[in-house]
């Protein structure tokens, strides 16, 4: 073969693999015992899934082959990505003598809409193992949050449960509140790079202690420039986790609760260089 | 130019273009699908799936495994409300050593396949309070910790999630209130090689202890000396109203000056007025 057609067929195999649609690699026929349990609270309800794919701006080219022709099967990735949204828009408690923060916050900072968290983004799935999820900034159009097949498949993490799920979408959602009112959270992927201070891990952020009700529902956005009314993506995460964990609805499982519970915990307790976060919970074995 | 040079113009042209990430293409539009029936709504599914009976554990050792799966299944799916209910019925089990020997090996089955399983049964084993259930949390903890796997964030993935099933593990051990259980838990707080399950050692101890000043003074003993700040981590535990957090809360931050975070950092100025979230609803549960 000269060395022409060789390049020719290179550059036609660089535009075919351009070209075709990204294929799942991420298993597709099992789902963790949360997710089944969470799942059976509120079995194929299309209005609600009808109602999410837009809210999170999900589209056929991004979730195709991830059961969006099969969208009420939970061992599915889509199903299960609208499973993690169906615990945030409905499986709080809204306690403000309580909770740390309302559903109004975390569902600004999940869904699509251009608001005071965030601009407009969209939700894809990614078979990338590298990372949990990832926030991507685009020049023209939404900004993106990717989900790793990590948070979908129960072979491969611990995080492939609803609650560790709809907390990487508060935590890559609240990469795009930096973006939104331009804070600097470091150069590792969005945050500090470590291990760094009280932060065993490679990417760290600090936490911003408050107390509980010093934020109206709904106020989870704000800031005074400054460390007293702040929030770094890790310790959003943690707080839905313990929001989830502690102060449920009471349909919720407890095998979501445990599971947002010990999530929260791990990442508290090494994921802040002026750590540890709060402990959420009691150690009570149940 | 001959025809073959004109080709090889075009699809490095077309390819350079298939990498620029320019204009995203047009993403497709159509709501997703399902087969399956639909449910009118959830609201409507609570009454019969709380009257779900939990099977009992009062079993011989032939049908232990059988019945111990069926009570994690139950379990996981009970929810807070039932929570006395699970623990009643876990206490009285206590005895069954084919039980809580069917609930470890569940354990060790769901902790390569299902974590969020594997976390239920070492929940239902810590909270039996029984030797076989000791035997099995003990040698838990002591395994190795994977140092291949999956690399993401920077974190080994296998790594992170046996050290959070041994992070349960260890409140389950520190649960038992046994001078023997509790020298593991303090064996855990200095020499594990995980953070995860040092700082909840520490605060599985300190709990266990009821927060007393003895249990604190034999922490300091074990603790590591860059980990001290543990000893005095703010738990949010969830009987516990506002005014009392915040008040341990603040307590908490003036003994710790040095924990401040320093001023966020800007990265770039552009003029934003906010906006309130977004007010589409969705459908009434």
């Amino acid at each position: 073969m000269t060395r022409s057609r060789k390049l020719v067929l290179v550059l036609l195999a660089a535009l075919a693999t351009k070209a075709a649609p990204a294929q799942a690699i991420c298993n597709q026929s099992r789902a963790s015992q949360a997710d089944r349990d969470l799942w059976n609270t509120h079995g194929c309800w299309e209005a609600f899934f009808l109602w999410q794919y837009q809210a999170y701006d999900m589209s056929e080219s991004d979730w195709g082959g991830r059961g969006w022709d099969d969208a009420c099967n939970v061992n599915k990735e889509y199903p299960k990505h609208w499973n993690a949204a169906y615990l945030l828009t409905y499986g709080l408690q809204d306690n403000l003598s309580f909770s740390f923060h309302g559903t109004a916050d975390y569902r600004g900072t999940a869904e699509r809409w251009d608001n005071a968290y965030h601009d407009d983004l969209y939700h894809t799935a990614t078979d990338d193992t590298s990372i949990f999820g990832r926030w991507t900034y685009h020049f023209f159009g939404s900004n993106e949050v990717a989900t790793s097949c990590l948070l979908y498949d129960p072979n491969l993490s611990a995080n492939a449960n609803p609650g560790s799920r709809a907390g990487d979408y508060e935590h890559e959602g609240w990469h795009g509140w930096m973006d939104e009112y331009d804070w600097d959270n470091g150069s590792c992927g969005g945050h500090r790079c470590g291990p760094v201070g009280n932060c065993a891990a490679s990417s760290c952020d600090y936490f911003y202690f408050h107390g509980i009700g010093a934020y109206a529902f709904g106020a989870m956005w704000e800031n005074d420039g400054t460390a007293n009314r702040f929030h770094s993506p890790n310790q959003v995460q943690v707080e839905f986790l313990c929001d989830v964990a502690d102060f449920p609805q009471g349909w919720v499982p407890n095998s979501v609760r445990l599971a947002a519970q010990a999530d929260a915990n791990q990442r508290a307790s090494r994921r802040f260089i002026n750590g540890p976060g709060y402990t959420c919970g009691s150690p009570r074995p149940w | 130019m001959g025809l073959r040079h004109f080709a090889i113009a075009w699809l490095l042209t077309a390819s350079s273009l298939a990498q620029d990430p320019g204009e995203p293409p047009a993403r497709k539009k159509g709501p997703p699908r399902s087969t399956e029936p639909a449910v009118p709504r959830p609201s409507d599914l609570d009454k019969a799936r709380l009257e779900s009976k939990p099977p009992s554990l009062a079993v011989a050792a032939a049908r232990a495994a059988e019945v111990a799966r069926v009570f994690i299944d139950w379990a996981g799916a009970s929810n807070v409300g039932q929570r006395e209910q699970v623990r009643q019925l876990i206490a009285e089990a206590r005895g069954n050593t084919s039980v809580a020997a069917a609930f470890c090996d569940e354990a060790s089955r769901a902790a390569e396949s299902d974590h969020s399983r594997a976390l239920l049964a070492l929940s239902i084993l810590g909270e039996m309070r029984s030797p076989v259930g000791e035997e099995c949390l003990r040698k838990l903890l002591h395994q190795p910790l994977p140092e291949k796997g999956t690399l993401a964030d920077g974190e080994i993935v296998e790594q992170t999630a046996l050290a959070m099933l041994q992070a349960k593990a260890v409140d389950g051990l520190a649960y038992l209130r046994t001078a023997r259980a509790d020298q593991e838990v303090l064996w855990a707080v200095t020499k594990h090689p995980s953070r995860i399950v040092r700082a909840e050692a520490i605060e599985a101890y300190l709990w266990n202890h009821t927060d007393s000043p003895e249990a604190r003074a034999t922490l300091q003993k074990h603790v590591r000396p860059d980990e001290a700040i543990f000893l005095d981590r703010i738990r949010r535990e969830p009987e516990e109203k506002a005014e009392s957090f915040n008040r341990r809360l603040a307590a908490f931050l003036k003994a710790h000056p040095e924990l401040a975070p320093p001023p966020p950092p800007r990265a770039y100025r552009k003029k934003r007025s906010p906006l309130p979230p977004g007010d589409d609803k969705p459908p009434v549960r």
